[in-house]
């Protein structure tokens, strides 16, 4: 502590790089035609944005603890008001701790790449300046969602990321399934969206009541305060159903954002987006921040255990039915967003276990190698024009940096050591493994979680196979396939680099301290939270956790094999005629029919509730705004005849204001004030 | 014609000079990066005057000094523009300057007289400003009811100070606020302040005071309209800040001198009074939106929204409490912004060759979509609508009516109707530039910089614009500050 201050203090400046790339390229960016310099302008200040955020990471792994930065207040509002003495004020402040500063690292260094990649696969699309400008914004309110130091500050930026995913999915809106695509994300979000806001109405009355004013709210709605335990200490009885239900609404929150079931039908369907917007925006970091919002809320807030046992729930089963659909998925893009639905549920699968940093982990290994997966599959439609697995085929022998990256990504995916995704996947299921005992309710969650690996490791190779393997494309009328500008391959080998490296660094020092027994978050004490974070041992690789490494590999090199038998060297498997799985098949092509079923309850049940309430709209809403409307408007026109521009009369209205206001001081008003009660 | 113009010389000037004084009253006010320049001791600002004082310097009165000199400043500005050589240039920026010197002596008077005489300079200086285009027999007309309506006002205003000086053996505004319930005469203070709302509210453009406002607005040259309704029309809101805040203890939290054990009670009277200041205030606001309503020209339905305006700011007067003034003194701030900004828009407009209805603007979108946007977020200010200006300020006054409780919960509920209802027509007019087709003939804009605009009235109408989106944004750094004054007043008065 002490030496690296000041690092903390500039936290602020990190969102302000990208967001002076939109205002530049949004301005002036029309003006880019021949030389993409409004390109270039955003990739210089993701730079600016990476160099300053990386270090800020690690001075945080370096002197680890909580950095705030509250001297921006926006709005106060004097006391006493409601239940605060003191009043209450809205602060726009910067929060650095070990959870935000490795979400800012992700943020950042998968922002630039991304950024640098675009320059490349984009060039020959119309609407650049959009793209990049809107691409800004994004990365401009990411950052500051990671940094924010108070729920309502997070709420806002959170709100202004969905939008920047909306404008970003429906890019290519001249396209009918991508302007559908946008609205469809931006409204099941909102489903989840209202429930979070709901939720931090509760925590704010909840807590605000329960500290006399004095505490969280007070202080603007904090997530911690420089020096201690805030929250908890100020709820007796951590169980009450009000805080069950508050968490409910977090969890219900953050399955909209990251697509958990069941409200994940919108992520696939944002593959409409560029294949650049998937990468950044629907692998490694919006949809990240659902899973960055329970991990807040499990340090700061705490959850009760009846909410964890939901949230395992949702994370374990979302894991293995997510994994389901990529199985049988004909769209390269799909099936890695399947498989981004699938690792999402491991991460809440391990915050609702208790292992929160563990989940972190995970999302920081994840972030890597599935933006690398996304930015090779944009690599390969790049280069052949289609997403379509089965027209593909052979592709290995003209893209080499392509074919690697991607079995990097493949690898890292599946847990297969020692890439990145073994480590912590093998993390999240030890967690959770260990604290079968304790509830026995976990059981099957662990189960499907467990068998979601083998899922994994075959689906994720079986599009591997079908890409790259094989001698020659299945459709001829594919182009030639070609590897991408430098400013493509740069990307893809730094991921691939992190998608290796990035789990070792669970034994790097600075890093390990984070997943050592009894670390705590910037002071808050593991009491407070749901369950003990310092008290739930991480994995130390011990015999049963070793042992569980194995089943766990098995698994994963079994998924590669069984795909390698079905898919390998340009096979193409067909289910036999009248096999029993077909029906399955179809079930799983169809998405459990889930979207069917939400298209036919909003046309029945919306569609009728919004009949209703157009008559009442039309008839009630409007007739009482034009009868009263048109009453003023009569009112107007009778007053009007007294403005007649004589001066005498203007006088005359004079002293009979004076008139006026002498009887209604000496004789009306004392009357009236008397009938008040005094005043 | 080559080389500079009469106009720009005089008008250099007069915004140097401007420029220049604004810069010393922030100075004075403790703006931390102005400190070298400050020539007011801190020690001097906000100290209860001696009873013989003329004039005292408080937080809130240099506050008020610094909005005059913004709104003569963004006035002086915008008329560096002027599409002709008109004469009378030396005239125009002559009176602007004597009447923004009436108004920053009326913000820091501690006397009564002192206080009447003040305003009476910016009454003189403004009728003259009015008619001062002498060629125009509309500008001509409006100057004169402007001039027969303000000496009837002053005649009040002079009357009701010699009835409170019967009553109290002064007018110093210090003994005024101190007196305690021993006055002899309740019924002659009481009918003293009576006349002095009525004269002071002509300028403020209270109904029923308010009938020569239309007129004048309307026929007075759009630069000076801008000046009237921006600035030198709350000078009245400062005299009614410094008559009733203090001397009848509206609010009890100045600690009264207290003898042998008995502390004097403040007036009886003192409810009677915010009962009518808050009648009205609400008479004010409905009479000025409903007449707004139909309004078939820009200027008249401006000028209307205008007085509808001054009711709100009234309100701040009759709730009495810090934070009520401290939302009055936004509002006046914003106010600033939004309605000088509107009109020197109009200036802009009516310079491009468009008529004088509202249905003259039809199209202003498309043909010129910054201009129609500069004053689509006027009035959206104006209307209230958040992250603007106009809907914080209206935020902090109807919050600090609904924390006085009391009937005072009522007149914020008049207050949000009333905003509801001037969604109306601040509404029509966007529907009007932006969803109705532009006309066939457009006439040509004359020959200056910018589309007909010029610069200097560009600079003045982009200055508004950042106002009111900043002050909307972030309001904290000023509204603190107006807070703090507030405080300040209530505690010292005048």
């Amino acid at each position: 502590m002490g030496a690296l201050d000041f690092l903390f203090g500039w936290a602020f400046l990190v969102p302000l790089f990208p967001a002076l790339a939109f205002v530049l390229v949004g301005l002036g960016g029309t003006r880019m035609k021949r030389f993409e310099w409004g390109g270039w302008v955003a990739v210089a200040l993701s730079f600016a944005a990476m160099v300053v955020g990386v270090l800020i990471g690690v001075g945080e792994m370096l002197s680890p603890g909580t950095y705030t930065d509250t001297s921006t207040v926006w709005l106060t509002v004097p006391g006493p008001v409601g239940p605060f003495p003191n009043g209450f004020s809205l602060v726009m402040g910067t929060l650095v701790d070990p959870v935000s500063a490795l979400m800012l690292i992700v943020v950042t260094v998968v922002g630039f790449l991304v950024m640098l990649y675009s320059i490349g696969y984009m060039h020959h699309d119309h609407g650049l300046p959009r793209y990049y400008a809107e691409l800004s914004l994004f990365l401009t309110a990411m950052i500051g969602l990671v940094l924010s130091d108070n729920l309502l500050e997070f709420f806002l930026f959170w709100e202004l990321v969905g939008v920047c995913s909306y404008f970003l999915i429906g890019f290519y809106y001249e396209k009918p399934s991508a302007a559908s695509a946008a609205k469809e994300a931006f409204l099941v979000t909102r489903v989840g969206d209202v429930l979070f806001l709901l939720g931090v109405f509760i925590y704010f009355a909840t807590y605000a009541l329960a500290g006399g004013g004095a505490g969280w709210a007070a202080a603007g709605f904090k997530f911690a305060s420089g020096n201690g335990p805030f929250l908890g200490s100020l709820v007796t009885g951590a169980s009450s159903p009000t805080l069950t239900v508050a968490g409910l609404m977090m969890l219900a929150g953050a399955a909209g954002k990251s697509a958990q079931f069941p409200l994940h039908v919108w992520l696939p369907d944002a593959m409409e987006g560029p294949t650049t917007v998937s990468a950044l925006i629907h692998a490694a970091t919006m949809v990240a921040a659902g899973v960055y919002l329970l991990a807040v809320t499990s340090l700061f807030l705490g959850f009760t255990p009846t909410d964890q046992l939901a949230i395992v729930a949702v994370g374990g089963f979302t894991t293995f039915f997510a994994a389901t659909m990529a199985v049988v998925q004909p769209d390269i893009k799909r099936v890695i967003a399947y498989s981004t639905i699938s690792q999402l549920g491991y991460m809440v699968l391990a915050v609702g276990a208790g292992f929160t940093m563990v989940g972190m982990f995970h999302l920081f290994t994840h972030a890597f190698f599935k933006a690398l997966l996304f930015l090779a599959a944009g690599s390969v439609i790049h280069a052949v024009g289609t997403q379509d697995l089965f027209k593909m085929g052979g592709l290995r022998k003209h893209m080499r940096v392509t074919y690697v990256a991607f079995l990097v990504g493949a690898l890292s995916l599946s847990g297969i050591p020692p890439f990145a995704g073994f480590f912590s996947k093998d993390d999240v299921l030890a967690s959770v493994y260990s604290q079968l005992g304790a509830h026995p309710a976990y059981w099957p969650f662990f189960l499907l979680a467990l068998g979601a690996v083998f899922l994994t490791g075959y689906y994720i190779f079986r599009a591997f196979f079908l890409a790259f393997h094989g001698d020659r494309p299945r459709d001829a009328a594919l182009p030639a396939a070609h590897e991408g500008p430098w400013v493509m391959r740069v990307p893809l080998v730094v991921l691939s680099a992190l998608a290796v490296l990035a789990g070792l660094f669970v034994f790097a020092p600075p890093f390990a301290h984070l997943l050592a027994p009894g670390f705590t978050v910037g002071g808050i004490a593991p009491a407070l939270q749901g369950v003990a974070l310092g008290a739930n041992v991480p994995p130390v690789y011990g015999t049963t956790d070793l042992a569980l490494s194995a089943v766990s590999v098995a698994l994963a090199g079994g998924g590669v094999l069984t795909a390698w038998r079905l898919w390998g060297n340009g096979r193409v498997y067909a289910l036999p005629e009248g096999s029993p799985a077909a029906p399955v098949r179809r079930l799983l092509l169809n998405r459990y029919y889930m979207k069917v079923g939400y298209d036919w309850i909003g046309q029945r049940a919306v569609y009728s509730v919004a009949r209703a309430a157009d008559f009442f709209e039309q008839f009630v809403i409007d007739g009482t705004i034009r009868g009263i409307e048109g009453t003023f408007a009569r009112m107007s026109d009778g007053l009007r005849r007294i403005q007649t521009g004589v001066v005498s009369d203007y006088a005359a209205y004079v002293v009979t204001g004076v008139i006026g206001l002498l009887l209604l001081l000496l004789f009306l008003g004392p009357w009236i004030v008397t009938a008040l009660g005094g005043g | 014609m080559v080389g500079v113009r009469r106009l720009e010389i005089l008008g250099g000037v007069a915004v140097a000079g401007l420029l220049a004084s604004l810069t010393l009253v922030l100075a004075d006010l403790g703006f931390a990066p102005l400190a070298a320049l400050r020539t007011l001791p801190a020690a001097n600002v906000d100290v209860i005057p001696a009873t013989s004082a003329l004039f005292s310097f408080t937080s809130l009165g240099l506050v008020f000094e610094g909005i005059f000199l913004t709104a003569a400043l963004l006035v002086a500005l915008a008329s560096l523009s002027r599409p002709s050589d008109e004469k009378g240039a030396a005239v125009f920026f002559g009176l602007l300057l004597l009447a923004t010197l009436g108004m920053t002596l009326a913000a820091i008077a501690a006397d009564l007289i002192f206080l009447l005489l003040a305003v009476e300079v910016v009454g003189i200086s403004t009728y003259l400003l009015v008619g001062y285009p002498r060629r125009d027999p509309r500008g001509l007309e409006a100057a004169m009811k402007f001039y027969i309506v303000g000496a009837l006002s002053t005649a009040l205003s002079f009357f009701g100070a010699s009835l409170l000086f019967g009553a109290y053996g002064s007018t110093n505004l210090v003994v005024l606020s101190q007196a305690t319930g021993t006055v002899g005469y309740p019924a002659l203070a009481l009918a003293g302040y009576g006349l002095l709302i009525a004269g002071l509210g002509f300028k403020l453009t209270l109904v029923p005071f308010h009938a020569w406002a239309v007129d004048v607005y309307d026929g007075a040259p759009t630069d000076v309209t801008a000046f009237l309704a921006g600035g030198s029309k709350k000078v009245g809101l400062v005299a009614f800040f410094l008559l009733f805040i203090g001397p009848v203890s509206l609010v009890v939290v100045r600690p009264l001198t207290c003898v042998g054990g008995v502390c004097p009670t403040p007036f009886d009277f003192a409810p009677t009074l915010q009962l009518a200041l808050g009648v009205v205030a609400v008479v004010t606001m409905t009479v000025g939106n409903v007449l707004a309503l139909l309004q078939r020209e820009m200027k008249r339905m401006l000028a209307y929204s205008s007085i509808s305006q001054a009711g709100y700011m009234l309100l701040g007067i009759a709730v009495g409490t810090a934070p009520a003034i401290a939302g009055a003194t936004f509002q006046v701030l914003g106010h600033v912004f939004m309605k000088s900004g509107a009109f020197l828009v109009v200036a802009a407009v009516a310079g491009l060759g468009v008529g004088p209805l509202i249905d003259d603007w039809r199209g202003l979108g498309q043909r010129r979509p910054i201009l129609a946007t500069a004053f689509a977020l006027m009035l959206l200010s104006l209307a209230g609508i958040p992250l603007t200006v106009g809907f914080l300020s209206k935020f902090v006054l109807f919050s600090a009516a609904v924390e006085a409780q009391g009937y005072f919960v009522w007149l914020a509920v008049a207050g949000v109707l009333n905003s509801a209802l001037s969604v109306f027509y601040y509404a029509r007019v966007l529907k009007v530039m932006y969803v109705d087709p532009s006309p066939e003939q457009v006439p040509a804009p004359p020959a200056l910089p910018l589309g007909g605009i010029g610069y200097a009235r560009a600079a003045a109408i982009a200055i508004a614009v950042v106002a009111i989106v900043a002050l909307g944004v972030d309001p904290q750094p000023v509204l603190g500050g107006l807070q703090s004054a507030a405080n300040h007043f209530v505690l010292t008065g005048p």
